[in-house]
């Protein structure tokens, strides 16, 4: 670890206490809350409000962001996962201040210019959420918390992810490598 | 009894508090461990640098262990803790679809969060495509839906489904865990090798 | 032996307690044993003096005409007696199958057989299993029948006792009942009947009330 002055980004913590510190904030969810943690739902909730305030009618008549707009008794953002990821974002900004990690840059490996690490980054996040939705859930939420309970469906997908991840990672590993 | 919020020992209203608190959590561990950094991520599927499935596999094996012995010693209802249904079919075919989005976009949905808020674009650009990509799924429901709903299984754990005691299934987990963890760290040695360069 | 635990890495030692607990979850089995159960005998007591644990049938009759939801009614008898009279929106859970039951521990459950034995065992054994709310209908069926499907109100009553009698006439017929006023030794039902005062056929909806159930979702 650096000590004293410098502030040079620190190098990332070691990945097992990591993994276990990660583990004990999903037990305490479990045990607080009787949930896991999620992602993906936050953001669905945020396009199904935004689809509301564009066409209401629309969304009213499709099951999808029916399911993330309630019944209209209270507000769809006062969702357990909007507040959920609300933290996450303040988490990682706190984790990175004291690690001197924050700079406004792109990553991405050096034979690719940033342009088009920008599209694959969204290419990549379309793709991923049309995933996520008909899956059900994401990393955090089905493959981390679902894999703590045990839950089949969340195992199978996690399996299905890294199958999915590795049989396409040979052909963009121009952005990588 | 735990878990505290279905036992009613506070509201609605004060389990967003919870969720804020938990999600800021989340956030640091994630961070901590170089998840806002999408070159570390692919690294999981080049080889160079197998911190995701270290993270992952160390996490879910923490609160399963947990889970496990606190309902052993009775503090914990299993029953109330939310377990979704398994809708095998939709779930396999989405998960592929979010590895492939994976390694292209480089971050998951958590990650992407943890990436923008240390200042990176390529991470702020990928929240903007889960967001377009969850709207292409909601626009094209109707047509999904019945694909979406079919072959769930209920909620069915892997001790159903293996039909197993609980515990066995946790220590195969554990034993898994860990001979990934030696083969990561494996595979990992062999790269920086090849590549001559060290595991990032 | 220490000095070689100490040689290992932070990850090594890891895995060993991971392991080690894990060997020990595999020993245990399954980690909720549901036939056993641990009795808090000062709960439990403290429970039984304060006298909360019991509701009347004018109460449960209340909450039923109101279509209140927010409890399980729980009858512990055998299915045939079920089947013959049951009050409305309870579900037949006989009790020895109370603890594999649907029945979760933060529901609202409120208990009844034909006295009030059965229902205080089916207490018993729900609160050492840590069903957080249960609750005894007092007097059970033999109770609400004798309360709520045929009042009984004396030929002698006075104004009041009438006046209060109307508003149990009101209920009793609600739940298809024969409000009855007895002079003597001679009994008269209130309303018309052809038939002899018995108990009616129900046909009500029989389902589980789940405890105040916004559908929240839990998924990610």
């Amino acid at each position: 670890m650096t000590h004293g002055k410098s502030f040079e980004p620190k190098p990332y913590s070691n990945p097992y206490l990591v993994g276990v510190g990660l583990g004990l904030v999903l037990l305490a969810s479990f045990l607080i809350m009787g949930r896991g943690l999620g992602a993906s739902g936050a953001a669905s909730t945020l396009v199904a409000v935004s689809v509301e305030k564009i066409a209401p009618e629309h969304a009213s008549n499709n099951n999808f962001y029916k399911e993330y707009l309630g019944d209209g008794s209270t507000n769809p953002l006062k969702d357990w996962l909007v507040f959920e990821v609300l933290g996450v974002i303040v988490g990682g900004f706190l984790s990175g201040t004291f690690a001197h990690r924050i700079k406004l840059t792109t990553e991405k490996g050096p034979n690719v210019t940033n342009k088009q690490r920008l599209i694959y980054a969204f290419i990549g996040g379309t793709i991923m959420g049309i995933g996520a939705k008909l899956a059900r859930g994401c990393t955090s939420g089905l493959a981390l918390t679902g894999g703590a309970v045990l839950s089949l469906g969340g195992w199978a997908f996690m399996f299905a992810v890294f199958g999915g991840a590795y049989a396409v990672a040979y052909f963009i590993r121009r952005q990588w490598l | 009894m735990m878990p505290y919020y279905k036992f009613e020992y506070f509201g609605f209203d004060f389990s967003l508090v919870i969720a804020f608190i938990i999600g800021i959590g989340f956030g640091f561990a994630l961070e901590r461990g170089g998840f806002g950094n999408a070159r570390i991520l692919a690294g999981q599927f080049y080889f160079y640098n197998m911190r995701v499935l270290k993270v992952m596999f160390s996490a879910i094996v923490t609160a399963m262990l947990g889970l496990f012995y606190f309902a052993w010693i009775g503090w914990l209802d299993l029953s109330l803790v939310y377990i979704g249904d398994t809708y095998i079919i939709p779930q396999i075919i989405g998960g592929l679809i979010l590895g492939i989005g994976f390694v292209i976009g480089g971050y998951c949905p958590g990650t992407s969060f943890v990436s923008a808020s240390t200042g990176r674009y390529d991470g702020m650009i990928f929240i903007l495509g889960i967001f377009f990509g969850i709207f292409l799924f909601g626009e094209a429901f109707p047509w999904i839906e019945s694909f979406y709903n079919s072959t769930n299984m209920g909620r069915v754990t892997l001790p159903d489904f293996l039909g197993i005691s609980y515990g066995m299934v946790v220590f195969l987990v554990v034993l898994m865990a860990v001979g990934a963890f030696a083969l990561a760290g494996w595979g990992e040695k062999v790269m920086s090798k090849k590549t001559g360069r060290g595991v990032e | 032996m220490k000095c070689v635990f100490e040689k290992l890495t932070i990850a090594q030692r890891l895995a060993i307690v991971a392991i080690l607990l894990g060997f020990i979850a595999f020993v245990i089995g399954n980690p909720t044993d549901k036939n056993k159960i641990t009795v808090n005998a000062k709960e439990l007591s403290l429970s039984a003096i304060q006298l909360k644990d019991r509701i009347n049938t004018m109460t449960l009759a209340d909450w039923l005409i109101k279509e209140q939801s927010d409890f399980t009614l729980v009858d512990l008898r055998s299915e045939k007696e079920f089947n013959e009279y049951n009050i409305p929106t309870s579900v037949n859970i006989p009790i020895e199958e109370l603890l594999n039951s649907d029945l979760m521990r933060n529901q609202k459950i409120i208990v009844y057989g034909n006295d009030d034995i059965t229902s205080a065992q089916a207490w018993f054994i729900l609160k050492s299993a840590n069903y957080k709310a249960v609750y005894i209908l007092n007097g059970g069926l033999n109770a609400w029948k004798n309360e709520i499907l045929f009042p009984k109100l004396d030929a002698n009553a006075n104004e009041e006792q009438k006046a209060e009698f109307e508003k149990v006439k009101q209920i009793s017929l609600h739940f298809g009942g024969t409000p009855q006023i007895v002079s003597g030794t001679t009994t008269t039902s209130v309303v018309q009947q052809s038939q002899p005062a018995s108990t009616p056929k129900i046909q009500a909806p029989v389902g589980v009330s789940k405890p105040a159930g916004k559908k929240k979702k839990e998924g990610c």
